[in-house]
This record gives C-alpha cells, sequence and structure tokens, in this order.
C-alpha cells in the first residue's frame, strides 16, 4: 500500500451522537488508526488545515457559515463521507423544514435570534456531492468500520438499500404491526440489523428512505392495520423530511 | 417423475474457488478499456469455446463475469478485455503484470464453432460487444479454410472508444475480410463513416443460404440489428446473440441471471436465436 | 403398518432419546407468538405443536450468511471454508418443509452439484409432524398433504392425547431403538382441512401462467407492494444469494460470503451503468410467481411452492400468493387464448 490515507474529521450542527460513538470503540480504533493519519479531529485534536484523503463529516447544514466551511472541505477532499442521519438526510434537524423558520428560530434561540442566521437544515448533498454515507442514527460502529476499511482499501463501500422488513424476517422478528404499532421498516434502508424492531420497538425510518420508495403502498398498509396515516407521515418527516420533498417535487 | 430422480448423483464439488492465474501483461485499448493477458498456473490450458466467460476476483474486492477475448487457437495464455465502471473494474486496472487474480470457469455456453463450418461468418459488435467477438474472429482467421467469408460489422459510440487497433488495421488489410466500421459521433479526426450500427448492414454483401451471424452489443442495440438483418432476409435459424445480464455465481446457482426460465450463465451468454423467441424477457 | 402411540406427556423424553444419539434441532418458543427453530438444549421447549416457523430448514443447509472461502491479503492466498455435515435430528418438520427441501436438493444437484449446500445435508434425519392448516396454509393444492411422510425417517401425526409414530425407513427405526411406545391405537389422525385451495390442479397450472404473462394482475399487485423482498426471503424453495467481501479490520484478510437475496429486491438485476433489467415491481412480482409455478416446474413437473403460505402471512403489505395464482386462473377462464 502507498502512503497513508490522510484522514479528516468535522462535525456541524448534530447531536454529536455520532462523534460520541466514533471515540468509543478504542480496540478497533487502534487498528484503524494503523492505517491513517489523522490531520483532524475536533475532539482529539485542534483545528489544523491540511490536504485530506478521505474526511468523514457529521452533522447538518444550517448557517450561511456551514456551507461556506462545507465548500471548503470538499474542496480539499478527496473522498467526502457523510457521517450519520443528520449528515446524510438532514436529520432530525431538517424536521425545522416543515416549520416556519422564524418559529423554529424563536423556539431556538429566543430573543437572540435576529444573532443567528438559520437555513433549513440541510443534509451535506444537497451543498457539495457527497461520495459515501454512513447511515443511521447514531451510525453503527459496525457499519463506520466496513466503509472506514473499504476506503481504506481505496474502493467505494456498497451501502445497503433493502427495507429493514428483510433483517426482521432474517432474525425472525415478529412483527411490531402485529402489535398494533406503526412501524416504518418497510420504506427504510436496512443495515442497522433491525435494531428496533429486534427488541419489539417500531422502525422510525433514520436510515433514510429505500430507493423509489412505494409511498401508496405503505399508505395502505396503514389503512389495513386500522393505523394513522398522519401519524405515521409525522414519524416519516422526522428523518426523511428533506428527501420526502425532494420526491414530491 | 420424483425430484431426486431427476437429478444423476454426481460428486459435490467445490464450485467457488477460484484458480490463482498471473496477469502477464496489461495493456490500456483506450481511456477506458484494458486487455488483460492472463496465464494459469503452469501455463495450463483454459480450454474455451469464443463467447464463454470467466469469473475474475480480486480478495477483498470482488468477482464479476466477463468474456474470453482471446481465440482457443490461441495457447499459453488468454486475454480480457476489461472497462472499467465499478469496484472490481477499477481495482483490476491498477494491478501490473506479475500480479495474481482469481479464476473461475470458462463458464457458460459459447458459440458452437463446429456448426459455422463451412460457412460465411457474419459478426455484428456494438461498443464492448467486440470483445467476446474477437475470440471468434480470430478463431476464424486461425483456422482460415474451415470457413467461408468473414464479415464484421462494428460499431462504436465514438472513435476515441474504438477497440483493438491494430488488430483493426489487419482485418481491413486482409482480403479475406469484409470489414466494416461507424461511429454514432465522429470527432473531427475522424475520417471514417458515422451512423448508428443498423446502417452498415444494408449495404452488406450476403449469400443468404451460407451466413450465419453472431450479434453481441450494448442492450438497446440487438432490437434494431435484428430488424435490420430480418429486412435482409436473414433467416431467425442463422442468427446467434450473445447476451448479458447481472450475474453472480455463474454456474447456476445464484439465480441473478435469469431470463424468464432461462439461465444465462447456463444457457447462454450465447443463444441460438430461435431459442431466444420463449424468452420475452430476453431482448 | 407398525404405528405406535407416543403420549403428549412423552414428547418431553423421546427428545431426550434423540438428543442422547445426534443434535436435535427443533420448533421452540421464540417471541409472543411466534415458534423458530433452533438447536435444543432444553428438552421441555420443544413445540410440536405449531403453524409455522417464520424460516424454514433451509437455513441449516444455506445458512443466510455462508462463508465460501477466508483469503489472505498479504499473500494473496486463500483457504475453502470448512464445512460440516448438520448431522442431527430434524424434529417436528411439517411436510411442505420437506418437500421444499427436495426442490433446494435439486437446484444444488442439478448440472454442477455444489459442495458446500450437499455436505451439510449429511447425515440428517427427519422427524416429521403434522400440522392442522391455519389460514395461510395451501399444501393440499400443490399436492403435500399435512400427514405426507415422504423423505421422513419417522413421521408423528397428530391423534387425541399423542402422536402416532410411524417408523419410515430403516434410519427413523435405529434412532427410535430402545425407546419404548405402546401400540397405537386404530384411531385415524386428521387429514387436515385447508381453508386456502388454488382452483385448478397442478397439472393445469403451467397452461395458466403462461397466459397470464400480460395480465394485469402483476400491476395491481404491484400497487400495493413496498418491494421489500420479505416474501423472498421467508420462502423455503427460494435460494438466490448475492456474493459480498469482508475485509477485517487490519486489513490483511477477510472472508467472501454468500448472502440470501432475493428477485423482488430491485438491485437483484441491476448491472454497472445503472441498467436494472427488471425495473418494475410488476415484472419482479411477476418473475417471484412464475419461478414458483411455471419457470422450475416447465423443467421439472414439479411446482416450486409448496403452499407453505409464508410469503402471505409475513407480507407487510397482505399480498396473497394464492390470490394471485386464482385471479390468473379466473383470467384464462375467461379468456383461455391470451396466451403470449
Ligand atoms: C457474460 C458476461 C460477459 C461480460 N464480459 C465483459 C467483458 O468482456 N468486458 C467488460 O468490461 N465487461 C464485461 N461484462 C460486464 C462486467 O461483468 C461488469 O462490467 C462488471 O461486473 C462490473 O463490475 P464492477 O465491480 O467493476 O462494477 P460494480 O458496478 O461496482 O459492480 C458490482 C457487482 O455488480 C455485478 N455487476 C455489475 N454489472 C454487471 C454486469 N454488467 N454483468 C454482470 N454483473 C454485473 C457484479 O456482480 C459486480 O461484482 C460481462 C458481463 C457478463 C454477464
Ligand atoms: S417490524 Fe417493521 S421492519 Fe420488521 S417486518 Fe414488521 S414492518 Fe418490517
Ligand atoms: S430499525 Fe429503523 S429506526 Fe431502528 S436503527 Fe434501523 S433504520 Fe433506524
Ligand atoms: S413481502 Fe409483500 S410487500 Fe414485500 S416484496 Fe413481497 S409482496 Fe411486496
Ligand atoms: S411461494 Fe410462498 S407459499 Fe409458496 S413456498 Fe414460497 S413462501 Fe411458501
Ligand atoms: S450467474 Fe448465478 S445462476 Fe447464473
Amino acid at each position: 500500500m502507498a502512503a497513508k490515507p490522510r484522514v479528516a474529521i468535522f462535525d456541524f450542527t448534530g447531536c454529536e451522537g455520532c462523534e460520541l460513538n466514533q471515540l468509543n470503540f478504542e480496540n478497533q480504533l487502534l487498528d484503524m488508526l494503523g492505517h491513517v493519519d489523522i490531520v483532524e479531529w475536533r475532539e482529539a485534536m485542534d483545528d489544523r488545515p491540511g490536504e485530506y484523503d478521505i474526511a468523514f463529516v457529521e452533522g447538518s447544514l444550517s448557517t450561511p457559515d456551514c456551507i461556506k466551511r462545507i465548500n471548503e472541505i470538499r474542496r480539499r477532499a478527496k473522498v467526502l463521507v457523510a457521517v450519520g442521519a443528520c449528515a446524510v438526510q438532514g436529520g432530525i434537524n431538517s424536521m425545522k423544514n416543515t416549520r416556519p423558520i422564524e418559529e423554529v428560530r424563536e423556539e431556538v434561540y429566543g430573543k437572540d435570534k435576529y444573532l443567528f442566521p438559520t437555513l433549513p437544515a440541510l443534509p451535506l448533498s444537497s451543498v457539495v456531492k457527497v461520495d459515501v454515507n454512513v447511515r443511521g442514527c447514531p451510525m453503527t460502529q459496525i457499519e463506520f468500520l466496513k466503509v472506514f476499511t473499504a476506503l481504506v482499501m481505496g474502493k467505494q463501500p456498497v451501502e445497503p438499500t433493502s427495507a429493514v422488513c428483510v433483517e426482521c424476517k432474517l432474525k425472525e422478528n415478529e412483527c411490531v404491526y402485529e402489535r398494533g404499532m406503526i412501524c416504518l421498516g418497510p420504506v427504510t434502508r436496512g443495515g442497522c440489523d433491525a435494531q428496533c424492531p429486534s427488541v419489539g420497538q417500531y422502525c422510525t425510518g433514520c436510515r433514510g428512505l429505500v430507493p423509489e420508495p412505494n409511498l401508496k403502498a405503505m399508505e395502505d398498509i396503514l389503512v389495513t392495520h386500522g393505523l394513522s396515516v398522519n401519524e405515521a407521515w409525522k414519524r416519516l418527516h422526522l428523518y426523511n423530511s428533506h428527501e420526502l420533498e425532494g420526491l414530491k417535487s | 417423475m420424483k425430484l431426486n430422480e431427476l437429478i444423476q448423483p454426481q460428486e459435490p464439488r467445490d464450485l467457488y474457488l477460484p484458480t490463482m492465474a498471473t496477469l502477464r501483461d496489461i495493456k490500456p485499448l483506450n481511456a477506458l478499456e484494458t486487455l488483460y493477458t492472463v496465464e494459469l498456473p503452469g501455463g495450463a490450458d483454459l480450454g474455451h469455446q469464443p463467447g464463454q466467460f470467466v469469473e475474475v476476483s480480486l480478495f477483498g474486492v470482488g468477482e464479476a463475469p466477463f468474456s474470453i477475448s482471446s481465440s482457443p487457437t490461441r495457447k499459453g495464455t488468454f486475454e480480457l478485455g476489461i472497462r472499467k465502471v465499478g469496484l472490481l473494474t477499477e481495482k483490476l486496472a491498477a494491478l501490473k503484470p506479475g500480479d495474481k487474480l482469481g479464476i473461475r470457469g470458462p463458464f457458460g455456453h459459447g458459440i458452437d464453432v463446429e456448426r459455422f463450418k463451412g460457412k460465411d461468418v457474419l459478426v455484428v459488435a456494438g461498443g464492448i460487444g467486440l470483445v467476446p467477438m474477437r475470440s471468434l474472429i480470430n478463431f476464424v482467421l486461425d483456422r482460415r479454410d474451415d470457413f467461408g467469408r468473414l464479415i464484421i460489422c462494428y460499431g462504436s459510440r465514438s472513435d476515441e472508444e474504438l477497440l483493438f487497433t491494430e488488430e483493426r488495421e489487419a482485418w481491413k488489410k486482409d482480403p479475406g475480410v469484409d470489414f466494416h466500421v461507424t461511429v454514432d459521433r465522429g470527432s473531427p479526426a475522424w475520417a471514417g463513416r458515422t451512423g448508428v450500427i443498423t446502417t452498415l448492414i444494408p449495404g452488406l454483401e450476403l449469400e443468404l443460404g451460407k451466413t450465419v451471424c453472431c450479434v453481441c452489443g450494448p442492450p438497446v442495440m440487438y432490437r434494431f440489428v435484428l430488424l435490420a438483418l430480418k429486412s435482409r432476409g436473414l433467416s431467425d435459424e442463422s442468427i446467434y446473440m450473445s447476451l448479458e445480464r447481472r450475474m453472480k455465481c455463474g454456474v447456476g446457482k445464484c439465480g441473478h441471471c435469469q431470463i424468464n426460465h432461462s439461465y444465462v450463465c447456463q444457457d447462454g451468454p450465447v443463444y441460438h436465436y430461435p431459442d431466444l423467441k420463449s424468452l420475452e424477457e430476453a431482448l | 403398518m407398525d404405528l405406535k402411540f407416543l403420549a403428549s406427556d412423552r414428547v418431553e423424553a423421546l427428545v431426550s432419546h434423540l438428543m442422547h444419539q445426534k443434535a436435535v434441532y427443533a420448533p421452540q418458543r421464540m417471541g409472543r407468538h411466534s415458534v423458530a427453530l433452533d438447536k435444543v438444549t432444553n428438552p421441555a421447549a420443544v413445540v410440536l405443536d405449531y403453524s409455522r416457523t417464520m424460516q424454514s430448514v433451509k437455513k441449516y443447509f444455506q445458512p443466510p450468511r455462508d462463508e465460501l472461502l477466508k483469503f489472505d491479503l498479504t499473500d494473496q492466498s486463500f483457504a475453502a471454508a470448512t464445512v460440516e455435515p448438520l448431522d442431527a435430528v430434524l424434529l417436528g418438520i411439517h411436510s411442505y418443509d420437506r418437500a421444499a427441501i427436495d426442490r433446494l436438493d435439486y437446484n444444488f444437484s442439478q448440472g454442477q452439484p455444489e459442495k458446500n449446500y450437499l455436505k451439510r445435508r449429511e447425515g440428517v434425519i427427519w422427524v416429521g409432524v403434522s400440522y392442522e392448516p391455519d389460514e395461510f396454509h395451501f399444501s393440499g393444492s400443490v399436492g403435500i398433504g399435512p400427514l405426507e411422510t415422504e423423505g421422513f425417517d419417522v413421521f408423528l401425526s397428530r391423534v387425541g392425547g399423542g402422536y402416532q409414530v410411524e417408523t419410515v425407513t430403516e434410519k427413523g427405526g435405529e434412532i427410535l431403538a430402545g425407546f419404548d411406545l405402546p401400540q397405537a391405537e386404530q384411531g385415524k389422525p386428521s387429514p387436515g382441512h385447508f381453508h386456502q385451495h388454488i382452483f385448478l390442479p397442478q397439472a393445469r397450472l403451467n397452461e395458466v401462467m403462461a397466459a397470464s404473462y400480460s395480465s394485469p394482475v402483476w400491476e395491481e399487485t404491484a400497487q400495493k407492494c413496498v418491494g421489500c423482498g420479505s416474501c423472498n426471503i421467508v420462502c423455503p424453495t427460494c435460494y438466490c444469494f448475492n456474493v459480498e467481501e469482508n475485509v477485517d479490520i487490519k486489513v490483511t484478510g477477510g472472508t467472501r460470503e454468500r448472502i440470501w437475496d432475493g428477485c423482488m429486491l430491485r438491485e437483484f438485476t441491476e448491472v454497472a451503468g445503472g441498467e436494472v433489467f427488471r425495473g418494475g415491481l410488476a415484472e419482479r412480482q411477476r418473475h417471484r410467481v412464475l419461478r414458483k409455478f411455471k419457470y422450475l416446474s416447465d423443467r421439472t413437473g414439479h411446482p416450486w411452492c409448496v403452499g407453505c403460505g409464508r410469503c402471505t402471512a409475513y407480507c407487510t403489505a397482505g399480498i396473497s400468493i394464492v390470490s394471485i395464482v386464482n385471479r390468473c386462473v379466473s383470467d384464462f377462464e375467461k379468456h383461455p387464448t391470451t396466451a403470449v
């Protein structure tokens, strides 16, 4: 292998759930670090400029300043990886897209709202080209490591695209619809090993929509099970409002 | 009949283990395509028919099917012509002579060259479809006396993407070869013919009862070429087509390559056109 | 025929008897309502009276993740995965699931016989059990009754107070040897009453399905389908797979594995450059159903659907394969000439 790839890590507006997660797996981390030079890691090092082979970016974009920064990062990175639901889909932050922005600013910043210009919370891909996604809220270590090894080998990681239901069936989970719960699994990308249904919870759609989702069929599922379409749509917007806006237009 | 009575008991085999072969030579054909010369351990003969394919793999990267581009008449090594499109093909392009790669095969049903003997052979190749057809072309050239005329129609999107420059020059000069080439869009430097591949067919000199035709190219090409061939009066029985589908196992197990009831990795990739007519999903 | 009687309260003792000879895999309680096949560690946990398991015995012969080889990136060498015979008693299996294994056996033996599957298949003793069909079973329509003993070594048919035990093969006799059972009374076990039926004899289905090719039923079904692929993943006769490379975190080696795949998933036919050969859900649904009722039965004379009802029971969208087929049958009866 040639020179070690230079890796940088950045975060924008997010809950930091992903970043903490990343720092958590010490053993594998050491193995990983053997293969790369970390050039910027906010929680581990100071901000220091440099050119990088791989930039991991967390969080969504919500201020004009964020947009300037992400453009700069894109310019300097060979491969840009969006890490976590916020960065990939706009994440929880993008919920505010469906409410008047003034109202959100009021709520978040109170009377100081005029000091903080904010945009709707955008996924990175709405501003720059994203090469790789690590999905999930928070993203899982296993998946992060998979993406990481692929990138170290210089290959494009393969993203799971089939629905969460497949993973449920592999684990022989009882479907939570049978217990009268709304589950977004049928239209949500798997790859999480059906984390939530496996512990009796419904899927909140944190990994984003499957490619070409059949939302009409999803609606029928809800109706047949006597569940509220409105409530389901509200939940679907939690992680996917940006994508859903895109589907509409 | 019971299901187990339909099967002849045979010793089960390891179907997915590659043979580690050595890359002997690698040279670019154009900006996207590369020609690989591969040697099996001990220079063993691959033992293929024109039109067959091998599964090529790199550990940690993946495995994919590629047509064998060299003629079985040329022994010692075999050749693959590969377009850079994704994971595996990009990694292959970065290999150097002496590097190892995994080979399984040859697989599939190729061209029954025996049935072509004594016939005029018409090859219609679009784009990268020339890669497998080159195996047939060189086979005919190496066994010149067994066959009648050799007619080649080759179409490409642009002149920059044309493959096998030297060989094409040789075919053009060979009095035994009737070679035609066209490009969809020519660069300013292109002096040859422009237009889609079907425009070559009306002008061909064909001796109908004596001609067999083999077609290989991108999915969109088949229907149009077929119409053009039929309007020249070629019979269904004289047409063969090499199809491409997603493949994983190459041995009829993984289900990916199916067209209706047919497994392309077993019954194809080269099909006799009359057999394709019952496959609605084929063309 | 020599029939013995196994009282319900002696099932546990029978399981222990079997466990002394071989590993035993049997249905056991999993969730609130569900039952799954698993290796038995506690004989009391075995459940013989159940409707269906979400996954069939297929998972033991073609595991969802199945290592093909291990590679070493430092010297580009590899070693074949070790594949061991299951060598166990499979207890409490329904007749349709045994019939499904005949189909997988065919797939992995025809053409080039595959070691990975066939090796695992060795050493299995099949102990079947009858069942009462629920609202999804329709095995009767494909010629597999709940009392069908074909392929089993021992078969347990439910009767009042327990099971009639039939020793079907010599191997079955051997595994039962030493376990004393009284002679069974002459009572007949229930042949099972199906609530779901395909309205046409099997022998004519090929013809009907051929005519269904351009039926509107595929598009109509597609409207309701989310394309999740669950119907493939739970089907005991689906065997399609994809192959994946897994590299360890040290980037020194890894494994090549095959994983279950399904023709309802969009990527199944996608090739480089983005061409998808069966892009629409209607085409994919048609392919799935025709694989079960036409493509493979044209070749072998046997339908590739064993009527277990799983694909219907576990489809969140409630799409029923019986309804699809019956719709094709009734369309055919109205217009038998639309054959393509
Ligand atoms: C019979 C046959 C002969 C072929 N011959 C040639 C040839 O001579 N030269 C050439 O350049 N290409 C050929 N192809 C196409 C070649 O297989 C694909 O370009 C290749 O799979 C792309 O792999 P990748 O990993 O680089 O691309 P990715 O897009 O990263 O592919 C990922 C995986 O998808 C599958 N896949 C993607 N595209 C195809 C495809 N077109 N066919 C089958 N599986 C696919 C493979 O399993 C591959 O591992 C042939 C295909 C078939 C079926
Ligand atoms: S619980 Fe949710 S993800 Fe699991 S099968 Fe049911 S709908 Fe699909
Ligand atoms: S089940 Fe749904 S919500 Fe839970 S981790 Fe998976 S994708 Fe996210
Ligand atoms: S399980 Fe149902 S919804 Fe999912 S792909 Fe199959 S038919 Fe469609
Ligand atoms: S198609 Fe459905 S009913 Fe038939 S065997 Fe498969 S899962 Fe069972
Ligand atoms: S490639 Fe696997 S069945 Fe044809």
